[in-house]
């Protein structure tokens, strides 16, 4: 009998061993849990991407349910995204980017504003546009205030401009059914066309 | 560009601290259980120690340049170029750089990293310490943003404690093994048996 147990001792080694080896093939070491959830949006004040003559600053919460999408024209995850973007926007939520420009370009150097408007315009022309605006984060300050790794990202931002929702990576319709419209449904904010898709979600 | 510089003395130093551990465990061992053993030992004694004596190590023994007076500018957002108040400024700038962690590029320091994220944090690690802000004001900083996962020293807490304590734990149980299993020496045994079995043959 104590021999069978010295015999089995070493395989349960091995299984427990495997299976928390096996465990660790499925986890995400960029599923990190994001220190600004169910926090206050960091205080900024930041101009127009379009016009720097107009200034925004945290008012721009003030009683809406807001999308704040980090993102940039480098960004080939950004544009594949607009479309479907516009088409929430179509639905009646309010999206608000928030420029995250990548100034520093070894090979090119440092773009001009005006080249970035202009970059800008044509990928919105061709991809859609889903901005109520572009907030241009000039120094990328607020990006790293909002512990933003890259682009692109999407902040759901309450009326109190409280964040409730920090996703990393785009928005497709299966991310937003999972992970947006349950809280969209808590603060209220939920938008005709997906009372539907919650159903089907419950069923 | 000195970030670069800055990490290839910090690699160097870390892979002289594991070498020296190895070599030590290699000398001491004589035979196939002590050897075990000692390695056992001595790799545990490394996890314990190596994260302490880390953040010694990690201040590069670069040459220190003397600081450029024109540093009342304030930083441009391309340029790399930081021009430091004094010597132990830059010091602290490399050391930093070195700890913190590129939450783009997660097994990369943000001295190494090229990310645009990692450009950024140094930005900021140089405007903080311009702002004469300490060594733990930045790591605080940087924490509030991107948790404790940006920082190589991990803090102990119930969950981490793990790391520290399972190989002692695992040390010592070795250790017992080793001990319990140690068979006591057996030539006097031997020159009893000889004499047993003799008698036998006699008696026969």
């Amino acid at each position: 009998m104590k021999r069978i147990i010295w015999f089995l001792l070493p395989l349960f080694l091995f299984l427990g061993l495997s299976v928390f080896l096996f465990q660790g093939l499925f986890s995400d070491p960029r599923d990190r849990e994001s220190e600004v959830l169910a926090e206050a949006f960091p205080p900024f004040t930041l101009p127009d991407l379009m016009d720097e003559s107009l200034s925004y600053d945290n008012s721009v919460f003030d009683g809406n349910v807001t999308l704040v999408n980090v993102w940039g024209v480098w960004c080939v995850t950004c544009a594949i995204e607009l479309p479907y973007l516009e088409t929430l926007k179509d639905q009646g939520y309010r999206i608000v980017g928030l420029y995250y420009d990548q100034d520093l370009d070894p090979d090119f150097g440092t773009k001009t504003l005006e080249r970035v408007r202009s970059e800008v315009v044509t990928t919105l022309a061709k991809y859609g546009n889903p901005y109520a605006f572009n907030i241009f984060d000039v120094y990328r300050d607020t990006a790293l205030d909002l512990g933003v790794t890259g682009a692109p990202e999407h902040f759901l931002v309450d009326s109190q401009g409280v964040i409730r929702v920090h996703h990393l990576g785009d928005i497709n319709p299966r991310v937003w059914k999972n992970k947006f419209v349950p809280v969209l449904r808590e603060l209220g904010a939920l938008m005709p066309a997906d009372e539907e898709l919650s159903a089907d979600v419950r069923k | 560009m000195l970030g670069n510089k800055s990490l290839i003395e910090v690699s160097k130093s870390d892979s002289t601290v594991f070498v020296s551990f190895g070599s030590i465990s290699s000398a001491m061992a004589s035979f196939l259980t002590k050897l075990c053993f000692l390695f056992c030992l001595f790799s545990s004694l490394a996890i314990v120690v190596v994260p302490q004596t880390h953040a010694q190590n990690s201040v590069p023994v670069a040459q220190v340049e003397s600081a450029e007076p024109n540093a009342s500018e304030e930083p441009i957002i391309t340029a790399e170029n930081y021009a430091f108040d004094d010597a132990s400024q830059r010091r602290v700038f490399l050391d930093l750089t070195a700890v913190l962690r590129c939450p783009m590029c997660q097994n990369q320091n943000i001295a190494d990293s090229d990310a645009m994220i990692a450009h950024d944090m140094r930005r900021k690690v140089y405007q903080l310490l311009k702002q004469g802000k300490s060594k733990d004001d930045v790591i605080a900083f940087m924490k509030e943003r991107y948790g404790d996962f940006v920082y190589y020293q991990p803090p102990v807490t119930p969950v981490t404690i793990w790391l520290w304590v399972l190989p002692v734990i695992f040390a010592f149980v070795m250790m017992l093994v080793f001990i319990l299993r140690r068979k006591p020496t057996v030539d006097d045994d031997i020159q009893d048996k000889i004499a047993a079995a003799n008698k036998l043959l006699k008696d026969e």
